[in-house]
């Protein structure tokens, strides 16, 4: 499945060369192209650009093109290169990318080099479009704003570098906003993705069916709970949940826990965990258990559940197996002060 | 007591520490310094991009070997950890063992892996 479209800039996506107008009259972009690129940012798929001409082209190409790219690549480095780097920024795999340059000999060099991408002339481009890697089964309002958040992360990121002091202070002078609430029949498309798509932060690696989460949600012995981020930087809608077992008797249980990789970082995990622990502990559970299988990728959630409080003991089952419980005796820590907690109400 | 191959092992954590988190303060905390949350503030990401150069620099898996990652509560419990799998190395090993299992933090992950 394409998830990003590399585009050359000259006679590709503009209808010209940057460079060789003027700045009064610099190229308008392609309109077939633009159609594609619309087309295709309407299905969730996200654009990057790469390109010989200076960085002030990829802004040029922004605003002509109505659009925010994922990642920019401009200068004299080498296409693969430049793929590279975008590839390594989204955090995605080359075989979920397509480039599109009307230079013959930059499409070989790309073919040559990574064959795993998609490599494609502009006047295949449009048809290319029907292909069934352009088009993902389900496509979340999350999807369609995917571009537009990966340049939100670009500029958040830039800030943060800058920024002297703490990660806590820079959460709540972004206005940083975490909302848990109870998931509605209107998130299960938002959450089955999570569950296809998380790997750093999920809990048991196991995709959950639409239907299964649909039943889940209207389940009178089940919570599924989703989490809401924002900042001044923009919305990131639903980028997290978990499912809770209420029935369990003495805790609560959750059989799965998740949230997108891009919300780490952001207080959204430490949110999540410190309302497990206190709902719980209010519903007059004595401790939260997890499930969890290790994975090589889910180390950053077993850091999290450290820091919480979680401890595990091997599973019986399997060598890759261990239940992780959060034992509900004592203060708990309070939420933290960018997190709401919408359960209740 | 701490040994010097501890002592050692520190002084090369504090640079990773220092780099991961792009704090040079880090360079000059003591032993009893936490790492988590308040401490030296490690979360999820640096601290699980700590264990790779960990595991890349001195070849110990903390995340296989150390299920609730509880040797990361300081730099002195971090440092004893691996000094001590660093030593366990040079004891004699029997001939037949168990294959390891596939790494936790092994390098060929990407630094910023997807979702």
């Amino acid at each position: 499945m394409i998830k990003c479209v590399v585009w050359d800039l000259d006679n590709t996506l503009l209808d010209g060369v940057y460079l060789e107008s003027g700045p009064a009259s610099r190229p308008p972009a392609n309109p077939q192209m633009l159609g594609v690129l619309r087309e295709l940012a309407g299905r969730g798929i996200v654009h990057a650009i790469a390109s010989r001409n200076p960085p002030e082209a990829a802004a040029y190409a922004a605003r002509v093109a109505g659009t925010e790219f994922a990642a920019a690549e401009c200068g004299w480095d080498a296409k693969p290169d430049a793929i590279r780097r975008i590839v390594a920024e989204l955090g995605i795999g080359a075989d979920a990318v397509a480039f599109v340059d009307d230079e013959p000999l930059e499409r070989a060099e790309v073919s040559a080099a990574l064959p795993a991408v998609l490599v494609l002339a502009p006047e295949d481009a449009a048809e290319a479009a029907s292909w069934p890697q352009f088009s993902p089964a389900v496509v979340t309002q999350e999807a369609r704003r995917r571009g537009q958040m990966y340049a939100q992360r670009r500029r958040r990121q830039a800030e943060a570098r800058a920024y002297g002091g703490s990660r806590d202070e820079f959460l709540r002078r972004n206005g940083t906003r975490v909302v848990i609430e109870p998931a509605t029949a209107a998130d299960v498309p938002r959450l089955h993705e999570l569950s296809v798509r998380t790997h750093q932060f999920n809990s048991v690696g196991q995709q959950l069916g639409a239907r299964a989460l649909a039943e889940l949600t209207g389940s009178a012995g089940h919570r599924v709970i989703t989490l809401r981020l924002s900042d001044r930087f923009g919305d990131d809608g639903i980028v997290g949940g978990c499912v809770i077992d209420t029935r369990a008797g003495l805790g609560w249980a959750v059989p799965l826990l998740m949230m997108s990789c891009r919300a780490m970082g952001r207080g959204v995990i430490d949110a999540l965990l410190t309302w497990l622990c206190r709902a719980a502990a209010a519903d007059g559970a004595a401790e939260v258990r997890m499930p969890c299988r290790l994975t090589p990728r889910n180390v950053p959630l077993r850091v999290a559940l450290a820091a919480a409080g979680f401890r595990a003991s091997p599973g019986s089952a399997a060598a890759d197996r261990a239940v992780y419980r959060c034992e509900l005796t004592g203060a708990l820590p309070p939420l933290p002060s960018w997190a709401l907690d919408r359960t209740r109400e | 007591m701490t040994s010097a191959a501890q002592q050692a092992v520190a002084d090369e954590l504090r640079q990773i520490l220092a780099q991961v988190t792009e704090s040079a303060a880090l360079r000059a905390i003591p032993l009893d310094f936490p790492l988590l949350q308040a401490g030296a503030g490690l979360d999820s990401l640096t601290a699980t991009l700590l264990l790779r150069k960990v595991h890349r620099q001195f070849a110990v898996d903390v995340a296989r070997e150390d299920l609730n990652l509880s040797c990361l509560a300081t730099l002195g419990t971090l440092a004893e950890f691996i000094e001590q799998r660093i030593a366990a190395r040079a004891d004699p090993v029997p001939l037949t063992g168990p294959a390891s299992p596939p790494g936790m933090t092994g390098p060929a992950e990407p630094a910023n892996g997807k979702g």
